[in-house]
């Protein structure tokens, strides 16, 4: 992770123009940015096609951060760009004909490669509701504190912080099923 | 994890529910948190970043360009206004001295305001200063009787007329 101090002169760089404050972004966030989208849709290409719509739309929404928590404004956008993709019901239509497939395909894959880890965490989010698996997912990869991610949502820390809990709860029983 | 590594989750519980339980759930969350760390999310291809830095870049370009646009209309409209408003304050000052001179014309000859002598300059004024000094002349030669009448009795009758012309008047 930046310093603090780094990323106030990236930011600064970002708003004036500069392709290589861009650049570093990119570096410092690119990774958190996709496994954000990749647990949420579990499909790498429509995780790349969103991490490139994101750092594209930075570009010209970078003007609006106008100090305070950068994490919590980038996954703020990231958050609106995935619900956006959601909306859009062709997309949404291609998720799941998508998702259906790669469940198939990775379930198959998990019992001959051996790679169940990450397949079995994948499967095992499918089974929370999409608002608990988007707090499970929000908290990890924007390492927000639980007060900023309940100012993002716009809900009492309380409720936060319960979700939060049932959510990771129910992962670990599922997980050891 | 920094943030997270330094806010106190126990504290936060606590606020909600007793110490035990408190201290329950700050155990699920951190279990919940392994499985997360020992199941790591796939990371971008070393070409899709590369891909997203060079759109990124395009996207800088646009954007640039797009400034340059957006500053380069601004100074033309604002350029723009001031020669409207230039052309419209010449216009308003030409024709502004034109209907000065015109107004003096009208009202007062020119002559009399270059002149230094009004009488003598001016031709109307001459004319009619000449004729009063003409008609001063002979009557004062009528009063002294130089026409070779007797003035006085001239006056008396040309105002014995005008008192019958004034009573005509009033009798229609």
């Amino acid at each position: 992770m930046a310093r603090s101090d780094d990323l106030v002169q990236i930011i600064k760089g970002c708003k004036g123009s500069e392709a290589e404050s861009f650049e570093k972004l990119i570096d410092i966030y690119g990774r958190r940015c996709y496994g954000y989208f990749y647990r949420l849709t579990g499909n790498r290409e429509i995780s790349d096609d969103l991490l490139g719509e994101l750092f594209v739309k930075l570009v010209a929404k970078i003007g609006s951060y106008k100090g305070g928590s950068f994490e919590g404004w980038l996954f703020k956008t990231a958050s609106n760009l995935f619900h956006d993709y959601l909306r859009s019901k062709q997309r949404q239509r291609k998720l799941l004909e998508v998702r259906k497939k790669q469940f198939e395909s990775e379930v198959t894959e998990s019992k001959q490669c051996g790679s169940e880890r990450i397949d079995k965490l994948q499967i095992q989010l499918e089974k929370l509701d999409a608002d608990t698996r988007e707090l499970i997912m929000l908290r990890f990869y924007s390492e927000l504190r639980f007060k900023e991610i309940a100012k993002m949502r716009g809900e009492p820390i309380g409720t936060t912080l319960s979700k939060l809990h049932r959510g990771l709860k129910k992962l670990r029983v599922l997980m050891e099923q | 994890m920094n943030a997270q590594n330094e806010e106190n989750l126990k504290e936060l519980f606590e606020r909600f529910v007793d110490d035990s339980q408190a201290e329950g759930s700050v155990e699920d969350i951190r279990k919940g948190d392994e499985i997360l760390f020992e199941h790591p999310a796939p990371e971008p291809d070393k070409e899709l970043i590369a891909d997203i830095k060079a759109k990124t870049a395009r996207a800088v370009l646009r954007r640039r360009a797009g400034g340059f646009k957006r500053r380069a209309y601004k100074i033309a409209s604002v350029a723009a206004v001031f020669i409207v408003l230039a052309a419209i304050g010449v216009k308003l000052f030409e024709s502004g001295s034109r209907s000065e001179g015109f107004v003096t014309a009208s009202i007062i000859p020119r002559a009399i305001w270059d002149s230094n002598n009004i009488v003598t300059d001016d031709e109307d004024l001459a004319t009619l200063t000449a004729e009063i000094e003409q008609i001063e002349g002979e009557l004062l030669a009528l009063q002294l009787g130089e026409n070779g009448r007797n003035g006085y009795g001239d006056l008396v009758e040309l105002e014995m007329e005008l008192i019958e012309i004034d009573s005509d008047f009033w009798k229609g």
